[in-house]
């Protein structure tokens, strides 16, 4: 019976680990983006202010920052209700609303789902990593840039993207070790990862070992990880 | 013909002024210092000079070219200002230093990029050639010893060398220094100015914001006393600070005799 149920929960940890790395994959690049969204200066209607003679409340328009305030209103939102929540609206709202199924019907479509909204989900925390790094790097860094004539995009690749990434190593590991635990939500939409597999046996076979036994994956997977951060963070140590 | 114009530079922030009516002229091969207690506007002036700060009005001219008109937005667009402020080198109070780079790399990184826009770009002899010229300069700070070492394996005052190193490696029209020894204890102080010197004794033109009224006086050529944003006194160094002419000049300096 031990074989067949580790066998059984190999499976479900493929699954895991699969939502797992789709989630990095395209959340740490869009969780820059959406970083930089949060620290847009653009301010479309800034030639308000150089109206003469202009009431006063044309002032309050003028410094209006739309890009930020969209993409700090999208943060607010994900960031202020479960994920489990995010997941079932993100599975059944388009069926719903629009009586269409975008995800397509069996399996595949519970997992495209799911990785989307976890894709959404972490952007959103990733960005305010991100963001914390960028602006934790001194001001002074990005002026010494300047006044060498760097163009901002050699700023910010040359100067200021290895010192952030040095700055977010612990506050990423902990929430790509929170990502490792929170691939469990996905059984709320069917979806066989490792604690459904685990919970399946309860109800085939009346047994209750097997989902205590996941906590050995999680354990070793999150070992793997941390192992990896030291390295990285050690990597990293060569300057401060 | 002057190297540097300045005229009438003008800087709010918010509604404070912090320059009025700023002008002078600097000569190739001069040094000139430039006093005054904190907040008297010395470095939002430097800052205006290397473009950190946009000026609300006036000019900056080099060599008779126009790098900044307030009255023309064509001069301040960031590609233009890109350019221009590579008449500029800069060293700052901080170093600010690249803390991910050795000393060679600091020195060679700008160089390196700014080769790249070239059409007949060879990475291989572009990057021997800047490297010798950053060891030599190197060299030169007296820190030959030091080139592949980290920012933070070095001392404030190497620190401090490797920035006006690197800021020569652009080779600048004009050295502007930032209260380069103020985060700098007395005995590093002292290896900073040296190297100091040693370019004014080389011609180098530059501008140097500062405390040490000693170094001011024998290192200077000119001095600019400044005071609430404005420019209070002017002229030749040993002049100024021996004998000034105004009260307030008078007042400020009387802090620093003994010293």
């Amino acid at each position: 019976m031990f074989w067949t149920v580790t066998n059984a929960m190999l499976e479900g940890m493929g699954t895991t680990l699969e939502l797992f790395a789709l989630t990095l994959l395209f959340s740490l690049p869009l969780g820059l983006v959406v970083a930089f969204g949060s620290m847009s200066k653009w301010t479309p209607l800034r030639f308000l202010s150089q109206i003469s003679g202009a009431p006063k409340w044309f002032g309050w328009f003028a410094t209006f920052r739309p890009i930020k305030l969209i993409v700090d209103f999208i943060v607010w939102v994900i960031r202020g209700t479960p994920l489990m929540l995010q997941l079932m609206i993100i599975y059944f709202g388009p069926g719903l609303i629009l009586d269409n199924n975008i995800w397509g019907s069996g399996n595949s479509g519970r997992f495209i789902a799911t990785v989307a909204a976890f894709v959404l989900n972490y952007s959103c925390y990733f960005s305010v990593i991100y963001r914390g790094g960028i602006e934790g790097v001194p001001v002074g860094q990005r002026e010494a840039g300047q006044v060498l004539g760097m163009t901002k995009s050699q700023i910010f690749f040359k100067i200021t993207l290895l010192q952030m990434i040095k700055r977010i190593v612990p506050p990423m590991s902990n929430e790509i070790i929170t990502l490792v635990k929170d691939t469990s939500l996905a059984r709320i939409i069917a979806v066989s990862e490792l604690i459904k597999v685990g919970e399946s046996f309860m109800k085939s076979d009346g047994l209750i070992w097997p989902l205590f036994y996941t906590g050995v994956y999680y354990l070793l997977f999150v070992g793997i990880l941390t192992l990896l951060f030291g390295y990285i963070e050690r990597k990293l140590s060569y300057f401060r | 013909m002057a190297v540097l114009q300045v005229q009438n530079i003008e800087k709010h922030f918010g509604r404070v002024q912090v320059l009025k009516d700023i002008s002078f002229d600097l000569e190739q091969g001069q040094t000139l210092a430039i006093i005054g207690s904190s907040g008297s506007g010395k470095t939002t002036l430097l800052r205006c000079l290397n473009f950190l700060e946009t000026p609300d009005g006036g000019k900056i001219s080099v060599h008779g070219e126009t790098l900044f008109d307030a009255a023309d937005p064509a001069t301040q667009k960031e590609k233009e200002v890109r350019k221009k402020r590579l008449h500029f080198g800069m060293v700052f109070q901080s170093f600010n230093l690249f803390p991910q780079y050795t000393a060679l790399k600091n020195v060679m990184l700008a160089p390196e990029l700014l080769a790249k826009n070239n059409p007949d770009y060879n990475k291989k002899a572009t990057s021997e050639e800047l490297e010798a010229q950053a060891r030599k300069l190197l060299q030169q700070m007296g820190l030959a010893d030091r080139a592949d070492h980290y920012p933070h394996q070095l001392s404030g005052g190497q620190q401090q060398r490797v920035a006006i190193a690197r800021a020569l490696a652009m080779k600048p029209d004009i050295m502007c220094f930032d209260e380069p020894t103020s985060a700098l204890d007395p005995e590093l102080t002292g290896e900073v100015l040296k190297v100091i010197r040693g370019l004014a004794e080389q011609k180098t033109t530059m501008i140097i914001v500062t405390h040490e009224m000693a170094f001011a006086r024998d290192v200077a050529d000119q001095v600019i006393f400044m005071d609430q944003g404005v420019i209070v006194e002017q002229g030749d160094a040993r002049e100024v600070i021996e004998n000034p002419k105004e009260e307030r000049t008078r007042k400020f300096l009387s802090r620093y005799s003994g010293s």
